[in-house]
């Protein structure tokens, strides 16, 4: 059997614990990178993107926003404000949220924090849609 | 002495008040077991959050994040956290009362409020200060992305340079019996410094200054949400004690009532056995 590492991820409201894992992938700010068992220490920072595990066979993915990983010689801890299990993702509320950022968007707000916000939104309403689409 | 149906009707009424302090009582320790867990839940993601920033303030030139520069504090923002509702004893006179002692100091003209709850709103509007943004009726319904949004709003206007320095102004829960008001330095960001020796030697990615910048917000949502979890907690408790505290009131009352009742009834009746007796008494002769 390959090394394994230990994997949590921890947002505000919740733990998911995801015990000894074989191979995770993350969304990096530069993209996205994988991580194996007896990688360097790191802090990295990360985006709004797919956070897939693979457990022996069994792969799990999660819907995740900003926040960042740590890794250290004792396993990796993922911190992210929120994350949602591919399972549990509510499509009808992610199409929502998608079609009310781009409505936003396609009209001209003068207030560009406006603009940014929504434009964060509209990528998580994406990452949602795509990782329950799977 | 009070007249027997009166008395009645005061310990009806005072019965059906005490129904609705001791409901009240029993739905605040509900909230407050759910306030306490959600507390619970937070501590791991905030205490690492803090963790890796304290690690890598040291080693950040301040001056080249926006939110960390100590700029010179001409106006001030101040966070106070209320509840929307009443009935929870002292909570929301005391928070007040120091806050505007806090604001006060600073001067009226130099300070933006930011009020969180409708009560500090409603205390503070009146009082013709100025308050730049407030939320309400979201206690019920408390979520993560609440405290996004104050953060961010908060922030925002620090960016736009409409303030230079933010405190919050809150009540710490303690535990079931205790809140203290407690300040905090919301804005720029500043950590305590602590002994905590991190001997890690991490590979940043992107870079420091990258990670650092996308620390911050992440911190400042944390801590938002840290400030509503507390204050809320320390709603429900107040309200529980002050409400156990009604119903007990409620219960001495009764029995001071009850008491004077049956007081009257004994002297009615016995008023009317002495009319009868002595009425009898007057057809023998």
């Amino acid at each position: 059997m390959a090394a394994q590492f230990q994997l949590e991820i921890i947002t505000p409201t919740q733990v998911f614990d995801e015990g000894a894992v074989d191979y995770l992938r993350a969304p990096g700010v530069d993209g996205a990178f994988g991580v194996l068992a007896g990688h360097t220490a790191a802090i990295m920072a990360l985006a709004v993107g797919e956070i897939k595990v693979v457990k022996g066979s069994a792969e799990t993915t999660y819907a995740a926003t900003q926040g960042f990983a740590e890794i250290t010689e004792n396993g990796v801890q993922l911190l992210v404000e929120s994350a949602e299990h591919k399972a549990d993702i509510d499509l009808k509320r992610a199409q929502d949220a998608y079609d009310r950022a781009m409505d936003h968007l396609s009209h001209k707000h003068d207030e560009a924090v406006d603009e940014a916000r929504a434009e964060i939104a509209l990528k998580r309403a994406i990452n949602r849609l795509k990782v329950a689409g799977k | 002495m009070a007249n027997l149906k009166d008395i009645r009707k005061r310990i009806g009424t005072i019965e059906s008040i005490r129904q609705v302090t001791r409901a009240m009582k029993l739905v605040a320790a509900a909230k407050l077991r759910r306030a306490q867990s959600n507390m619970e839940q937070a501590r791991p993601y905030a205490g690492r959050i803090n963790g890796v920033l304290k690690h890598l303030l040291p080693d950040i030139d301040r001056n080249t994040h926006q939110l960390l520069t100590m700029r010179p504090a001409k106006k001030k923002a101040f966070v106070v956290f209320t509840s929307d509702r009443g009935l929870c004893g002292s909570f929301n006179t005391n928070i007040l009362k120091q806050a505007r002692t806090i604001i006060d100091a600073v001067g009226k003209d130099q300070a933006q409020l930011i009020c969180i709850g409708r009560k500090g709103y409603e205390f503070f509007n009146k009082r013709g200060y100025d308050v730049v943004e407030h939320y309400a009726d979201f206690w019920n319904e408390l979520n993560f992305s609440h405290a996004v949004k104050m953060a961010e709003a908060v922030t925002s206007r620090y960016l736009a340079g409409e303030y230079d320095d933010v405190r919050v102004i809150y009540n710490q829960f303690k535990n079931v019996a205790q809140q203290k008001i407690a300040e905090f330095h919301y804005l720029p960001l500043v950590l305590e410094e602590d002994d905590e020796v991190i001997t890690q030697d991490y590979l940043f990615e992107p870079s420091k200054d990258e990670v650092v910048t996308a620390l911050i917000p992440r911190h400042l949502n944390i801590q938002m949400w840290r400030f509503l979890l507390e204050s809320n907690a320390s709603e429900q408790a107040a309200r529980m004690t002050s409400m156990e505290a009604a119903t007990e009131n409620a219960g001495d009352l009764i029995d001071r009532l009850r008491l004077e009742y049956n007081k009257a009834r004994q002297a009615a009746i016995t008023t009317e056995i002495l009319e009868v007796v002595s009425g009898a008494e007057a057809l023998v002769e």
